[in-house]
């Protein structure tokens, strides 16, 4: 049997739901290569009134704090020591690499001269916002790729490797904590020049620091859902023992937010709060079920306990997220003559194969490297070259195995 | 570019005194054929105003806005030249990832095109709109008012100024200034009290004298504060802001750590002392 047919058999043994993933990004791909021959103008509804548009919005603005989990986890774990938590932590750096991945790709969709993409790293300009989260994002992506190493080296056998991924491990979990909080709050700064555009229910000068604090809810909402799906749909032990140390951290993260946005709303604002019914109904709407909502459900023990509550709770923060992040990058845009901006089907099957392809390349990994079957005790990092650990290692090593 | 507005007295600037325009809309085709700009397929429309085309583009860098009044009973019509501001310190070029705008010491903001990336963001942080896009190709650039910074350089006069009959005057800031305030109050009927550029976006290089009340005429409210500074008053934070979390956390990590390890090691101390005391 040749390469190609061993793949098509293994293809032919997915199940339907893979199939269809494979499917939607296909259809995206197609969409994207229609995207470059005819143009931008010709396949997108983006116009000089809304030169950005869902691409922006959803894979790029709203996508980067979605694929927090990573950071936040390898935080809690790693730095404050939570060791319990383990077991998540390599889904959510596989989600991480996956969402960091895309959101690059989906840039680069969005961008008219993608071919000089590269100039970020020779024309500096510290000026801008998007040079600093462009500079971010290429180190972040480059941060989770080494950390999603260790599981290939797994798979493969390479032992050297692992070693130095290993002694490596601490540095990187640090350093990714450190510039997620830059990138994610720039992101924020990206509408601070937007002085005169932005709504005043979200225009003030700490946006930078509520998006930083969102990212870090909703990251750890992504590792609730991931993980509450994983265990439905794949086959994995239930980890909602787990989960609930993270719904209990939730409520404060949550309530430092609203704390956040309430004063910010009430003291550091430049216009009118009220004028515009419409843009009201959604920032009341992202508030009441994006974030109280869900900081009344993870306050009672039970809801914690349960992991449908669990799961509830998480993909209500994930709603109100979403909802935020458009309510920044687009509604709250929109000025009162405006004609209202609604993406073409190509945009749209571009996003959705975005989507897609972070569906099907997770549960892909998950299905060919060691993601959830790791247990630290029972990998042998041994070399056979002799090369000896320090006691010191030793303590660093079992700690940061996950 | 920072807080700190550079003083820009010194550079060119465009006085517009709309009450002296007549409408012709020669600046419009003399900017079309300096900058070699496609004529643009428009027709009639009625509703707010009667301009040609009905706004900017890719092909279209400046044109008059119309604006119909009533005055002693007569209808009259107010024009408004549409172009770049060529602000002292513009939101395009710090928003640019690239540096591919730059305020240049003559005078007008320029376009570095085989910098650009294309990523819009100058056109979403222009407060004035006027960064557009070539929405038609495949590979678009942006496209704006250079303040005809070629001519300018070789001592001439931009192409729509020097085309003006009435309007335009071309400059130096400080001095436009002084002459709009001189209008201003040798002629207190003919014109409304404010220079718009004077103060907008933290100033722009091009000022404009009306006669009716700036929003009646089409004109943005703009914030007086440069733009720039907006996202600056974040952005320089980054640094410490890498090194107090990276730090931070490194250091919490280390305490962390070694608590586990006194922990343990504790723990063995006593297993030992227990297996020690109990073989005696």
């Amino acid at each position: 049997m040749t390469a190609a047919k061993i793949i098509m058999n293994e293809i032919k043994g997915y199940h339907r739901f893979l199939k269809f993933m494979m499917f939607l990004v296909a259809l995206g791909a197609l969409a994207s290569a229609v995207r470059f021959v005819f143009g931008l103008g010709g396949t997108t509804n983006l116009n000089d009134t809304y030169p950005w548009g869902l691409w922006i919005s959803f894979d790029v603005v709203t996508a980067v704090p979605l694929a927090a989990g990573a950071f936040t986890l390898g935080a809690i774990v790693h730095c404050f020591h939570i060791k319990k938590l383990e077991p998540l932590v390599r889904p959510a750096i596989v989600t991480g690499f996956l969402g960091y991945s895309l959101v690059g790709i989906g840039l680069l969709l969005d961008l008219g001269q993608p071919q000089r993409g590269w100039h970020t790293l020779v024309y500096w300009n510290v000026h801008s916002p998007m040079f600093e989260v462009s500079m971010c994002v290429m180190a972040y992506t480059t941060v989770l790729f080494l950390e999603f190493l260790s599981p290939v080296c797994e798979r493969l056998g390479y032992h050297l490797p692992l070693r130095v991924l290993r002694w490596l491990e601490m540095p990187l979990v640090i350093a990714a904590a450190a510039i997620s909080t830059l990138h994610q709050s720039s992101l924020g700064t990206f509408f601070l020049i937007a002085v005169d555009k932005l709504h005043a229910l979200w225009y003030n000068p700490l946006l930078p620091l509520q998006f930083w604090l969102s990212a870090i809810f909703t990251g750890l909402s992504i590792i609730i859902i991931e993980a509450t799906m994983v265990h439905r749909y794949m086959d994995q032990p239930n980890e909602s023992e787990l989960l609930e140390i993270l719904t209990k951290i939730l409520p404060w993260v949550l309530g430092v937010y609203l704390v956040v946005k309430g004063l910010s709303l009430a003291f550091l604002t430049h216009g009118p709060i009220f004028d515009r019914p419409g843009l009201l109904a959604l920032f009341a709407l992202e508030i009441g079920a994006g974030v109280i909502a869900p900081v009344v459900i993870f306050m009672k023990r039970k809801n914690r306990e349960d992991d449908r509550m669990q799961l509830r709770g998480a993909c209500l923060v994930i709603f109100g997220l979403v909802l935020n992040r458009f309510n920044v990058s687009m509604f709250g845009m929109i000025q009162p003559d405006q004609k209202i901006y609604f993406p073409s089907v190509i945009e749209s099957l571009v996003t959705i194969g975005i989507i897609a392809a972070h569906v099907l390349f997770f549960v892909l990994i998950a299905k060919y490297f060691p993601i959830f079957e790791h247990h630290p005790e029972t990998v042998d990092y041994t070399i056979p070259d002799g090369f000896r650990r320090t006691d010191g290692h030793e303590g660093h090593g079992k700690v940061s195995e996950a | 570019m920072s807080s700190v507005t550079t003083d820009c007295s010194k550079s060119k600037s465009f006085l517009i005194d709309t009450t002296k325009c007549t409408g012709c809309r020669g600046c419009q085709v003399a900017c079309k054929q300096w900058n070699q700009l496609k004529g643009e397929k428009t027709e009639f429309f009625s509703g707010e105003g009667y301009q040609n085309p009905p706004s900017m583009s890719e092909y279209t860098f400046t044109r008059v806005k119309f604006k119909d009044y009533q005055k002693h009973g007569q209808n009259e019509f107010a024009f408004y030249k549409e172009m770049c501001m060529h602000c002292n310190d513009p939101a395009c070029a710090s928003v640019c990832p690239v540096g591919a705008f730059k305020k240049t010491a003559e005078g007008p903001v320029v376009y570095n095109a085989d910098r650009c990336i294309g990523c819009r963001f100058c056109m979403v942080a222009c407060p004035f709109g006027i960064p557009k896009y070539q929405w038609s190709k495949a590979f678009p650039l942006v496209k704006k008012c250079t303040g005809c910074y070629s001519r300018v350089k070789s001592g001439l006069e931009p192409a729509c100024a020097t085309a003006c009959p009435t309007a335009i005057t071309y400059g130096t800031r400080g001095e436009l200034l002084k002459e709009a305030e001189k209008r201003i109050a040798n002629r207190p009927d003919r014109y409304y009290k404010t220079i718009y550029g004077k103060e907008e976006a933290g100033g722009t290089s091009v000022l404009y004298l009306t006669h009716q009340p700036l929003d009646e005429l089409g004109f943005k409210p703009v914030t007086s504060r440069s733009l720039p500074s907006y996202t600056w008053q974040a952005l320089r934070f980054v640094p410490g802001i890498f090194l107090t979390v990276g730090g931070g956390l490194s250091l919490v990590s280390w305490f962390n750590h070694r608590k586990e390890r006194v922990k343990r090691e504790e723990e063995q101390r006593k297993a030992s002392a227990e297996t020690h005391n109990g073989t005696e």
